[in-house]
C-alpha cells in the first residue's frame, strides 16, 4: 500500500480523533447547562451539534472514498471499520448531549430536585467514560477496562435510582410532572452516551484483536 | 477418431496406458466420501535448491480437498517453486534437488520409482501464458485423453469439458478452427480445459490471469470458484486481492518460508504474524 494511503489513514483518525474531543466539549457544555440553567450555554450545545453532523458526513464520505479506492485489508480495513463505527457512536453521543441541553432550557432542577446527588455524581461518570473511550480510540488499546466495566454498573445503579426516586416525588407533586420527565430524560440520555462510550471501546477491541466482542463479557 | 500421429515427434514416446473413466461414470462427490478431514497434498519440511541456492525452505503445508488454495509472497519468495514441485516440474530443472517429503495420495512422489508421468496426469497445470497446442480447439481438449487411451464418447468428453471451462457457448460452432484464433482469455480457459480433461484431481495455477485483460480475469476468476466444486485448485498469485477473491485458504511465503496460512478472510483481516500484516497492507513488498 502506498504511502499516500497511509497519510489518508492517519489524518482520518486525527480527524475523528478531533471530532471526539469536539463531542466531549459539548457533552461537558450540556451538563453545564443542565445545573446553571444557562440558556445561552442551551444554544451554543444545539449550534455546535451541527458541525457535529457535517464531521460525521464527512468522515463517513471519506472511509468510503478510502475503502472503494484502496481496498485495504488487515489493521487498515479494521481502522477503517473502527472510525465508521466511531463516528457513528460520537455523532449520537452529541445528539443526547443535545438532548440534554433541550430538556435543560426550561428546566430550573435546584427548584424541581434541590438534592440532584444521584444525577451530579453520574454526569462525571459518564463523562470519564467518554474521555477513557477517547483515549482508547486515539491510542488503539484499551487498559483499565474493569474500571470501565464499574463505571457502567455504577451510571446504570443511578440511572434506577432517579427513576424511582422521580416516580415517587412524582406522586407526591404531580404539578411538576414535566420538570419530572426533563429529568428522567436527561437521566436516560447520560445513561445513553455511556452506553455509546462503551461501544467505542468495544469497537478498539476489535481494532486491536480482529475479536467483534459486543454483546458479550470480554477479559481483560 | 483423432489421429494421434500428428502430435509433435517429442511427445511421441511411450506413455502408459490409462483407463480414463468417463465422467458420467464416476461417483458423484457425496459418495466419495468426506474429504474435507484429509489432506490432498501434504508438504513435511519440504526444500527445494537450485544448485546450492535454497528457494523453499523446510515448507510444511496441508492442501485441503476441493478447496482453492492461494500461495501468495513478494517476487522471488518461492511459491512457484513450491508449486511446480507438486508435481514435480522441477524435474526439469536440471540444478534442482529436494529434500523432505510431499505426499500425494499418502505416497512421497518424490519416493524411488514414483511415476511422475501419472502424477502429471493427476496433478494438471496452468501456466501464466496461455500456452495452447498449435491444433485446433477440438484437439487441444482431445488431444491428452486419446493419448492416453480414452475408449468414451470424445466428441461428449470435448462438450462437457468446454463446458465445465465455460468456454463451450463460445466456441461450439467453431470447434475445428485454430486454437490461436482465439482471445487471450478464451485461450487460457481452452488450456484450463486441456487439463482437465484428463480428469485430474488437482489443478495447478502459476499467475493465470497475469497476461490477461481484467474481464478475462473475471471470467476466469469465476470459472476457478465453479471449478472447485470438482477439483482441488492451487493458486499461484502475485495479486493479493484476487487471492482474497478467489481462495478459501491463503499461504504467505517469504524468503523460501512459510511464515503464515489460514482461512482466507482471517488472512486479511486478522493476520497473526506482523510479517504476513506488513505484506498484505504494502508496508513493503
Amino acid at each position: 500500500m502506498t504511502a499516500h494511503f497511509v497519510d489518508q489513514l492517519d489524518a482520518l483518525q486525527r480527524r475523528s480523533l478531533r471530532m471526539a474531543s469536539l463531542v466531549e466539549d459539548i457533552l461537558q457544555e450540556a451538563c453545564e447547562a443542565v445545573f446553571d440553567h444557562d440558556d445561552a450555554l442551551c444554544r451554543r450545545v444545539v449550534a455546535r451539534d451541527e458541525d457535529v453532523d457535517r464531521e460525521e458526513v464527512a468522515v463517513e464520505s471519506e472511509v468510503i472514498r478510502l475503502l472503494a479506492l484502496y481496498q485495504p485489508v488487515g489493521s487498515d480495513l479494521r481502522l477503517l471499520c473502527t472510525v465508521l463505527k466511531v463516528n457513528n457512536d460520537l455523532e449520537r453521543i452529541a445528539d443526547c448531549a443535545v438532548n440534554i441541553a433541550e430538556r435543560a432550557r426550561h428546566l430550573d432542577i435546584h427548584a424541581v430536585i434541590p438534592d440532584q446527588n444521584d444525577l451530579s455524581q453520574m454526569v462525571p461518570i459518564v463523562r470519564h467514560m467518554l474521555r477513557y473511550a477517547a483515549q482508547t480510540f486515539g491510542s488503539h488499546t484499551a487498559v483499565d477496562v474493569d474500571r470501565l466495566f464499574k463505571e457502567e454498573d455504577a451510571v446504570d445503579a443511578f440511572y434506577q435510582q432517579i427513576i424511582r426516586r422521580i416516580v415517587a416525588d412524582a406522586v407526591k407533586a404531580p404539578a411538576n410532572m414535566a420538570s419530572y420527565l426533563d429529568v428522567l430524560s436527561i437521566a436516560k440520555n447520560l445513561e445513553r452516551i455511556a452506553d455509546h462510550a462503551t461501544n467505542i471501546v468495544e469497537d478498539v477491541m476489535f481494532l486491536a484483536t480482529g475479536e467483534i466482542v459486543r454483546h458479550r463479557h470480554w477479559q481483560t | 477418431m483423432v489421429d494421434v500421429a500428428e502430435s509433435p515427434p517429442a511427445l511421441r514416446r511411450e506413455i502408459p496406458r490409462v483407463v480414463v473413466t468417463p465422467l458420467a461414470s464416476r461417483p458423484p462427490r457425496e459418495e466419495q466420501g468426506d474429504m474435507t478431514s484429509s489432506a490432498v497434498i501434504t508438504a513435511e519440511k519440504l526444500t527445494i535448491r537450485y544448485g546450492s541456492f535454497p528457494a523453499v525452505r523446510a515448507v510444511c503445508l496441508e492442501i485441503p480437498p476441493r478447496q482453492v488454495t492461494a500461495i501468495i509472497g513478494p517476487s522471488g519468495c518461492g511459491k512457484s517453486t513450491l508449486l511446480r514441485s507438486m508435481n514435480r516440474m522441477n524435474d526439469f530443472v536440471p540444478s534442482a534437488s529436494v529434500e523432505g517429503t510431499l505426499l500425494y495420495g499418502g505416497q512421497n512422489v518424490y519416493g524411488p520409482g514414483y511415476d511422475a508421468v501419472e502424477l502429471r496426469r493427476r496433478i494438471g497445470m496452468v501456466f501464466q501464458k496461455p500456452n495452447p497446442f498449435p491444433k485446433s480447439i477440438f484437439k487441444n481438449v482431445a488431444w491428452g485423453p486419446l493419448i492416453n487411451g480414452y475408449t468414451g464418447n470424445i466428441e461428449d468428453l470435448v462438450e462437457a469439458t468446454l463446458q465445465r471451462a465455460a468456454l463451450w457457448d463460445e466456441v461450439k460452432d467453431k470447434l475445428h478452427e485454430s486454437a490461436y484464433a482465439l482471445s487471450g482469455g478464451q485461450q487460457q480457459r481452452l488450456c484450463i480445459a486441456r487439463a482437465i480433461a484428463m480428469q485430474p484431481e488437482v489443478l495447478l495455477m502459476d499467475e493465470p490471469c497475469s497476461a490477461l485483460d481484467p474481464i478475462a480475469t473475471t471470467r476466469i476468476e469465476d470459472l476457478i470458484d465453479q471449478l472447485k466444486d470438482r477439483y482441488t485448485v492451487i493458486l499461484v498469485t502475485h495479486n493479493m486481492q484476487q487471492a482474497a477473491r478467489v481462495s478459501d485458504r491463503t499461504a504467505f511465503m517469504y524468503m523460501g518460508e512459510l511464515i503464515e496460512v489460514g482461512v482466507t478472510h482471517a488472512m486479511f483481516t486478522k493476520p497473526t504474524n506482523q510479517r504476513t500484516q506488513d505484506y498484505i497492507t504494502g508496508r513493503f513488498g
